[in-house]
């Protein structure tokens, strides 16, 4: 699903050349739930831009779904987003303005579908979270663990075959926490792909494989049901 | 793609400044389009054709000081020197300066001892020469022949029995008729002015008043006070010869006092509010427009800069930089089109007032029209500016904390 070979990203200033990721290299692959952890300032959110298209490398190869997409455009990229990516973010990152039915609609409206697939496509994905009766709700009328659902929503929405999660619980209490990796472990289940950055062990531990970054490598791949601790230590 | 139900959604919730823009814009549009209608009609008022010469024509004044002067005598001296003066085309002598804004009118009839339904028009007592000096378009029947003058003392009952006139005031006296060879009654009298020729254009003393075009010229030399030349030189002469006529009239006759002008400065000075007023309400409409313009930049940049994060969101979740860019510039396109919505309403009601109380024209739809497309089209080169820039926010942004 998704292959780095040998990645580089370097951020230059007029004094300094900080290399954020350095011969980074890592195979996901199709079905699979991996997590990322890694201390502050590893390169974890650089991995996690790269993986989805919001950043360019500096170097390297990374193949995505088997198609190369270090020289596309910067709208084949975009396109490439919205059609195979689904992002959940830390802070949700849900537009304040609209309500929860606009707000899932914003991806839909970019991939182009009629106005009756989309209302088919959020209205299915409400339900999946278990917000249908929220759908006329802004975002700030919703608890935390509400509006995460709800961003899952609209990733899920595009129906993505590879799903990138940015600290998705990072500020959820441990119960809507609990509640929100349920919902990626089911969505997982059902096929979708998913690499989860987190700082949390035991979300972590949850995933089939953890990574960890360290300085901008990959330190250590293993899986985390035989090594969990060693893995996120 | 067209996102317009969310776009509205969202600026329900910004309403305040987006209302703000959109208020600016109406009332920017209302001053506008009322100001253009003002400019316009005064620009086509400067703009008329006299139907003169104005460019090459001379005038001079003189009053002689001995009482019993020799008017008649004098006139034939004066323009026989002056018809034979180097770079002179014509002279001639009139009671009144064109466009000088100093004149004589009258009311004129169809019929005799009429006394209701007249038209008033603006006449000149002149010679033969009269309509060749001034460069007149003559485009039916004939003009004045020696024959045709008459001299007549100040006191005189002096009534002329021909008349040449202008084509607009033979369309007032008989519309869709040839005016040649027709009577006319110069006021409540039973003496008839047979209608001899027509010219095409004259504007007579006064443009800026209402039946300015309304002329009759008679062929007339009254003996009164003083007198008035016009001189028409050649194209390139006026300047020299307009350095010369006053001393050549005062040494042909020293005994007078004679002031010499150009009708090209007569024309300058009856039009000097129409210019004064044009320039200030160009200079007023193209302020207005640039703070409008600068009230979108400040907006739209605001926005954007108040919406980074969000516009991170959007491109993470596929949004190209068209998709971004065409956003602000549809929402900014909503506000002006409810800006000029409004405007429209308001250019009308002002306009109504100012036809009613201040007799100012008329706004027409397709001039209101120009002016909101060009007042639509100065709202969108405003906002594209940062709506590019704001197609220049990484996806990157999406993840970033702050």
């Amino acid at each position: 699903m998704l292959k780095m070979q040998n990645i580089r990203k370097s951020y230059r200033t007029d004094t300094i050349e900080t290399h954020a990721l350095r011969d980074f290299s890592l195979e996901v692959n199709e079905g699979e739930f991996v997590s990322v952890t890694g201390p502050s300032g590893s390169g974890k959110t650089t991995f996690l831009n790269i993986a989805g298209l919001l950043e360019t490398p500096t170097g390297g190869q990374y193949l995505l779904d088997g198609q190369e997409v270090g020289n596309l455009s910067d709208s084949e990229r975009s396109r490439l987003r919205n059609e195979k990516i689904g992002f959940i973010f830390q802070g949700f990152n849900l537009i304040p303005d609209l309500n929860l039915f606009d707000n899932i609609d914003v991806p839909l409206r970019y991939r182009g579908f009629n106005a009756k697939e989309r209302r088919r496509r959020i209205e299915k994905s409400l339900e999946q979270v278990g917000l249908s009766a929220r759908a006329k709700h802004l975002p700030a009328q919703l608890s935390g663990g509400q509006q995460q659902r709800v961003a899952i929503a609209r990733a899920l929405a595009g129906e993505p075959r590879f799903l990138l999660a940015d600290e998705p619980t990072g500020n959820l209490d441990s119960l809507m926490a609990r509640q929100v990796m349920e919902l990626l472990e089911f969505i997982n289940e059902w096929g979708t792909t998913i690499v989860m950055v987190t700082h949390d062990p035991e979300l972590a531990r949850r995933a089939q494989r953890n990574i960890q970054i360290v300085d901008g490598q990959v330190s250590d791949l293993r899986q985390t049901i035989a090594q969990p601790e060693a893995a996120i230590a | 793609m067209f996102e317009l139900k969310p776009m509205l959604s969202a600026l329900w919730r910004n309403k305040v400044s987006a209302l703000l823009i959109a208020l600016q814009l109406a009332l920017t549009l209302a001053i506008v389009s009322n100001a253009t209608v003002i400019v316009k009609d005064r620009m086509e008022k400067v703009a008329r054709p006299t139907g003169m010469d104005v460019g090459n024509i001379i005038a001079a004044t003189y009053m002689p000081i001995p009482t019993d002067y020799d008017m008649a005598g004098a006139v034939i001296a004066d323009l026989d020197l002056l018809r034979n003066t180097p770079g002179v085309l014509d002279a001639s002598v009139t009671n009144q300066i064109p466009l000088s804004g100093s004149g004589s009118a009258g009311t004129y009839f169809n019929e005799p001892n009429q006394e209701i339904g007249g038209e008033n028009a603006n006449y000149y007592q002149v010679d033969s020469h009269f309509i060749d000096t001034l460069g007149l378009n003559l485009i039916e029947g004939r003009n004045f022949t020696p024959a045709d003058e008459h001299v007549v003392g100040p006191n005189d009952r002096h009534h002329s029995e021909v008349a040449v006139i202008s084509k607009q005031f033979a369309e007032k006296l008989f519309p869709g008729e040839s005016a040649v060879g027709r009577f006319f009654y110069a006021g409540n009298t039973d003496k008839p002015v047979e209608i001899i020729g027509v010219v095409e254009q004259h504007l007579g003393a006064w443009p800026g008043w209402s039946r300015a075009g309304n002329v009759v010229f008679y062929p007339l030399l009254v003996t009164d006070n003083h007198k008035r030349y016009l001189i028409r030189t050649e194209p390139g002469q006026r300047d020299a010869v307009f350095k010369e006529v006053e001393e050549l009239l005062n040494n042909r006759d020293p005994q007078r006092v004679v002031q010499v002008e150009t009708l090209s400065k007569n024309l300058e000075r009856t039009y000097i509010g129409d210019n004064v007023m044009i320039k200030v309400l160009s200079l007023v409409m193209a302020l207005l427009t640039f703070i409008v313009a600068l009230g979108i930049i400040g907006l739209t940049i605001f926005w954007i800069n108040q919406r980074t994060k969000q516009i991170g969101i959007r491109r993470a979740l596929g949004a190209t930089r068209a998709n971004i860019s065409r956003y602000f510039l549809i929402e900014n396109s909503l506000i002006a089109g409810t800006g000029l919505v409004l405007g429209t309403a308001g250019a009308l009601i002002i306009n109504r007032l100012m036809v009613s109380e201040f007799s100012q024209p008329t706004l027409t739809l397709p001039l209101l029209a120009v002016c909101a497309i060009v007042l639509l089209l100065v709202s969108i080169t405003a906002a594209l500016m940062p709506a590019m820039r704001a197609a220049n926010v990484s996806p990157a942004m999406a993840t970033r904390s702050v």
